[in-house]
């Protein structure tokens, strides 16, 4: 699973720290505690052997549940449980090569120590509350089989057992529920983060849509509000000069609409809607491409179109329009018979006319950088 | 071709399916007043006339698309046999263009400038000489652009520009500051540079002879070109 999230990585790491705590715990408990009590209790014992077989099966349950916690990708063979009832039998394995009278000394160091290994067994399990409890239930009931073969049910021995059960089992269950609610908690931030990180992404784009509206707002306003204003001051709309200005202002309105539109080359799908308008006005157009036009950016297509599109705008009867692209440089030209015209001069592009002939020639040009 | 040709009208063979098409190619030739043209047959296959009276034809107008079906694939073989192909199509985008005149055809004309670019075409063509329609210009420049060793000048290839944008080679001259005879002279180059590439034949190798006859490029120039085509850096 590869995790991108970065806050469920945070979360990730978090988990790992806590299951890394919780192995050392085991081995440290195992190496610090189990190992010399077996060592300074080697005489005590009826069969050290079996003691130390005991020491060693821990020992292995322990490093194969820790290999299985550390990677996430590896499970036991059989499950959790049957490792679980081998530590059992560690256990009863070390309460039976103790002496009768040793039961209750802490050379019976496995029925307070298995509690450790059944940590890092039941670990990734969602029931380890319940696996840990049956598994605490099942290892006094070992120890109490143990005391009662051994004669040692007295009183004094029934107290100490409860006070080393109870003292186990708080530690290696607290041990638990701590590292669990650590994790817990760290995904929790991890949550939280990821919902205020969507929730400022789409707040972020709702002021972008917003602000893109009222640019566009502004432009369809900057293109139609002149013409509107003289129309409604009274111009003539049979004067030639007032029939040139509307229609650039729909020539611009229509490049608006159609900028946006999800189309594969936007820049000829612009043209392609400007040049259908101005046909249906009567005008002769005829479109040519060569080349495939490179990616370019809103800004620049709309400087690039805004030249040719008032020489189309303005055309009398006929127009050619061309538009040339290569990798790095976009041309596009406009022939037709409108009259001359003072060129708008947008940024980041290069605008050349020449009247010749009766003929109006511009050509804008973009040459990326 | 030899100079016997001047004195007398170049025999055409007309390949085309749609007979408007060939009423309105007849018309223009009826009203060229120097009668520089004379359809001698036609027909909607290439068969049909060019097993008959169409055998001796100095230039074939071929209709790329007869019938529904793309005539690319004919043009090598006819100009293997010697034979001066125009093609002329409603499709005018630059790979079909390039294809064109890979293939070995000498000009393409698109219907759309038929009318003012035909009798041209079709004379120079007899004449083994280059001639660039607006749309093959396009085409040039785009090819060009996209290849790893550009062959164009920088004059080349804005004239080629100008052309393909609709200016007559007068407002070209203009625009770049130089004779109408130069305008003429950077066009055509920029076709011989094109026309050494690729695919040779008997009609490419006159065109270029008459190019260096008329001092348009010198020989040292198509070894060059050949040179850069065989290095691959032509598309």
């Amino acid at each position: 699973m590869t995790v991108t999230d970065p806050e469920l990585l945070v979360a990730q790491r978090y988990s790992l720290a806590s299951t890394r705590a919780a192995v050392t715990i085991v081995a440290a408990w195992h190496l610090g505690s189990d190992l010399p009590s077996t060592i300074i209790g080697w005489s005590t014992y009826r069969w050290p052997l079996l003691a130390l077989a005991a020491w060693i099966l821990y020992s292995v349950i322990g490093v194969a549940a820790s290999v299985v916690l550390l990677n996430p990708g590896r499970k036991l063979p059989f499950g959790p449980w049957p490792a679980a009832v081998l530590a059992l039998v560690a256990d009863a394995a070390v309460i039976i090569a103790c002496r009768p009278e040793a039961v209750m000394t802490a050379a019976n160091w496995g029925w307070g120590s298995v509690g450790w290994l059944a940590l890092i067994l039941f670990w990734p399990r969602r029931t380890w509350p319940r696996d840990l409890g049956v598994f605490f239930l099942a290892n006094a009931l070992v120890m109490l089989a143990g005391m009662a073969v051994a004669d040692s049910l007295h009183q004094v021995w029934i107290g100490k057992f409860l006070v080393v059960l109870f003292g186990s089992m708080v530690l290696q269950a607290g041990a638990s529920a701590g590292a669990h609610g650590f994790d817990l908690a760290a995904r929790w931030a991890a949550d939280n983060s990821r919902t205020l990180a969507r929730a400022e992404a789409a707040q972020r784009a709702a002021e972008q849509v917003h602000a893109d509206r009222l640019r566009r707002y502004a432009q369809a306003r900057q293109a139609a509000a002149p013409v509107l204003t003289r129309l409604a001051e009274g111009a003539n709309p049979s004067d030639p000069d007032v029939r040139h200005a509307c229609a650039v202002a729909a020539a611009r309105l229509r490049r608006l609409i159609a900028e946006t539109d999800d189309a594969p080359n936007p820049l000829l799908h612009t043209l392609r809607a400007c040049v259908f308008d101005i046909e249906k006005r009567g005008v002769v157009v005829h479109l040519l491409t060569a080349g495939t036009v490179p990616p370019i950016p809103l800004e620049v297509r709309q400087a690039l179109i805004e030249a040719p599109l008032e020489a189309l705008a303005r055309a009398r009867t006929q127009a050619r329009v061309t538009l040339v692209a290569t990798a790095n440089q976009v041309i596009i030209s406009v022939l037709s018979d409108a009259e001359e015209f003072v060129l708008p001069a947008p940024d980041g592009v290069q605008v050349a006319t020449q009247v010749e002939g009766g003929l109006l020639w511009i050509e804008s040009g973009w040459t990326a950088p | 071709m030899d100079r016997e040709r001047l004195d007398r009208p170049v025999k055409l063979a007309v390949v085309e399916d749609l007979p408007v098409v060939l009423a309105g190619v007849r018309s223009w030739v009826a009203a060229d007043p120097q009668k520089r043209v004379e359809i001698i047959a036609s027909g909607d296959t290439l068969e049909a006339v060019l097993d008959g009276p169409g055998a001796d034809a100095d230039v074939i107008l071929l209709d790329l698309e007869l019938n529904g079906v793309l005539m690319i694939g004919r043009i090598p073989e006819l100009c293997a046999q010697g034979r001066r192909v125009v093609v002329y199509s409603v499709h005018e985008d630059e790979e079909t263009v390039l294809n064109v005149l890979k293939a070995g055809a000498a000009t393409f004309i698109t219907k759309g400038e038929s009318a003012e670019h035909c009798l041209e075409t079709i004379v120079a063509v007899a004449w083994d000489r280059p001639y660039v329609t607006p749309t093959m210009a396009g085409a040039l420049v785009v090819a060009d652009a996209s290849t790893a060793r550009p062959m164009l000048s920088a004059r080349e290839r804005e004239a080629l520009l100008l052309w393909f944008q609709g200016m007559n080679k007068q407002s070209v001259a203009t625009r770049m500051g130089i004779s109408e005879a130069t305008v003429k002279q950077y066009i055509e180059r920029a076709r011989i540079k094109y026309a050494s590439t690729g695919r040779a034949a008997p009609t490419k190798t006159t065109l270029l002879a008459r190019a260096i006859q008329d001092g348009l490029i010198t020989p040292a120039d198509i070894i060059e070109y050949q040179s850069r085509a065989a290095e691959g850096g032509q598309s």
